[in-house]
């Protein structure tokens, strides 16, 4: 197990380099001034000049590079262009905002799909298994923000339920903020059921259909104990992925949404930071996102070895 | 030579064995309905003088009227059209996303093929690079791509279809390893044939029905893609009419009850991402049911 989680933890670091140099290619792909592109075109030079001093922004390429690859495994993502304020000081609280809203959009999907994908998988066929994988398609398939736009027009203008601006006020208790956090998370979940329904659904089939689920009825075993000791065990594991790889789908997905309801998460800042091109904020949320992606897959990974001994002694070899 | 006659029939076998499965998806009433949605967008996007009621771009009308006849989906802010709009609107994203679902799957089958045929480091570079771009969700790489390199289709196109490469190369290469130890390619190189050959002549035909899948599938998310990149701020450039923009342009103005120039242009997206996705799904069923 040791030299799983080893392994595994090496091939992230690899990772994170090459990530952090895709990111560190895209911002520097145009030659440009970057102090001037802050500044404008009307700016002084001797402001441009020091601008551009004062951001590292003079120095060659490679030494940029070197500087942001460390900042990268330093967590220090350095200032923001705009505002003079450590970057991670920005990042930081905005991915707690976006994470309370993802948390939510969870809570309310995971249970919800999981028993959605099971009940069908046991009436595989049948009209409401139809209902179930045609509707998870369906939703899932729409992006985020267009869900997110009609939620808030039946939802917090015609019917007055939830708010159509989702920052709550500060010291708003939890009860409180769930009436602001309430329609963006629906919106996020919407998206997000189809898809582990029907993961699920697959895998309970797969596991269903399998000789060892047989052999479990055929000793005698009543049907509970074989839904839980055989099937959900076996089936759970690919659902277990798609949950974890879809926290960066959420992230993503979580762009749209923010935007529509107007709330002060991760994605409204990377919005924010695009418009007004400030690239230090920019690059420390993409990695940010990348960081959260990988770490949630790395303990996906670990879920499904604890699980599946077979998985941990093939990949410890 | 004895051994040519059977190898013939078993290929022959398979070509059959496609062609019945492609007859069992053109039955499929979900792939029927997809086709309906998804046609009756094309014709919108080829023809839209002769569909739209107005001129999309002909604000001369009422500002914010709500729906009525005439202007069955109301007018907007500028007092355009909104049924107008939705219909101009379909052009751009049925260019740009099928453009960018086949570059990324051209590029992907390639890259795939190469990694999972060559193998060694062609094999190993690729997979390190291609699990680093799948850390990341496409939409936000495309917003940072898009912002850095400017707005306009070909940079649209492209950026996505870059994005979608990596993800098509790992289910080619998947494929691939399937293939590359069957008899036919070893008879392949046996015969001498260069490894371009067995790749693109012996294991492309064969590795067909992923990739097809793929295709479709990626068509999907290059419509959601798109729309989505749009509704940010990094879809087509002004003042194309394109659904993502629209609601973008006007999602500010639901507080104050105006929500058909939002609503419709948001149903116009659903309904083209359904569609799509149903003929996916109906060509994957079929497919990866053996």
């Amino acid at each position: 197990m040791k030299r799983f989680i080893l392994k595994r933890v090496a091939s992230m670091i690899v990772t994170l380099w090459l990530l952090s140099t895709i990111v560190f290619a895209i911002v520097n792909v145009l030659p440009g001034n970057v102090a001037r592109k802050v500044l404008g075109g009307m700016a002084l030079e001797e402001d441009v000049v020091r601008l551009n001093a004062r951001l590292g922004t003079d120095k060659p390429l490679i030494t940029q590079y070197w500087v942001s690859i460390k900042r990268v495994f330093t967590l220090s993502f350095g200032d923001s262009y705009r505002s003079r304020v450590p970057v991670s000081d920005i990042i930081f609280p905005a991915l707690g905002r976006s994470a309370k809203l993802a948390l939510l959009a969870f809570i309310i999907t995971v249970p919800l799909s999981i028993a959605a994908g099971i009940y069908a998988a046991r009436r595989q066929d049948k009209p409401i298994d139809r209902v179930i994988v045609t509707t998870g398609l369906s939703t899932s398939a729409i992006p985020e923000f267009v869900t997110a736009s009609v939620l808030l027009v039946v939802f917090a203008v015609k019917l007055k339920i939830g708010k159509a601006y989702a920052n709550p006020p500060d010291g708003a208790s939890l009860f409180g903020q769930l009436e602001y956090l309430m329609l963006p998370a629906l919106a996020m979940s919407i998206a997000y059921f189809g898809y582990i329904a029907r993961m699920t659904r697959a895998g309970v089939i797969g596991a269903l259909h399998a000789d060892f689920t047989r052999t479990a009825v055929m000793k005698g075993l009543s049907q509970k104990q074989v839904m839980r000791r055989h099937v959900l065990r076996n089936a759970l594991a690919p659902t277990i992925v798609v949950i974890s790889t879809s926290v960066g789908y959420l992230i993503g997905g979580i762009i749209g949404v923010e935007k529509v309801f107007n709330y002060h998460g991760l994605g409204q800042t990377m919005l924010t930071a695009v418009n007004s091109s400030d690239i230090p904020v920019l690059q420390g949320a993409v990695l940010l996102v990348g960081m959260v992606y990988m770490i949630s897959t790395l303990l996906a990974d670990l879920l499904i070895a604890y699980l599946n001994p077979r998985i941990r002694l093939e990949n410890a070899r | 030579m004895s051994t040519a006659p059977p190898a013939t029939i078993v290929l022959s076998e398979r070509k059959q064995a496609r062609r019945e499965k492609w007859r069992l998806v053109f039955r499929r009433p979900s792939f029927i309905v997809g086709v309906a949605i998804v046609l009756m967008w094309v014709a919108c996007a080829l023809f839209p003088e002769l569909i739209a009621p107005h001129n999309p771009l002909d604000y001369r009308t009422g500002k914010h009227l709500s729906p009525r006849w005439g202007h069955i989906f109301g007018t907007d802010a500028l007092g355009r059209d909104v049924l107008s709009r939705v219909i101009a609107g379909a052009r751009d994203v049925l260019k740009i996303a099928p453009a960018a679902a086949v570059l990324g799957v051209f590029f992907g089958v390639i890259l795939g093929l190469m990694q999972g045929y060559l193998g060694g480091w062609v094999d190993l570079i690729g997979s390190r690079i291609v699990e680093a771009f799948l850390s990341l969700p496409v939409v936000l790489v495309g917003l940072l791509a898009i912002t850095t390199l400017g707005r306009s289709n070909p940079v649209v196109i492209g950026v996505v279809a870059t994005l979608f490469t990596p993800i098509v190369a790992r289910t080619v290469r998947a494929a691939v390893l399937a293939e590359r130890d069957l008899d036919y390619v070893t008879s392949a190189k046996l015969r001498g044939e260069s490894k371009a050959f067995i790749m693109f002549r012996e294991i492309l035909p064969n590795v067909s029905g992923p990739i097809v899948v793929e295709l479709t599938v990626r068509m999907g998310y290059a419509v959601f893609t798109v729309a989505t990149l749009s509704f940010l701020g990094a879809g087509p450039p002004p003042p194309s009419p394109d659904w993502g923009a629209q609601v973008s342009d006007t999602y500010n103005n639901l507080i104050a009850d105006f929500w058909w120039p939002t609503f419709f242009p948001a149903m116009a997206i659903a309904t083209l991402v359904i569609a799509v996705s149903l003929i996916a799904d109906s060509v994957q069923s079929v497919m990866e049911a053996s």
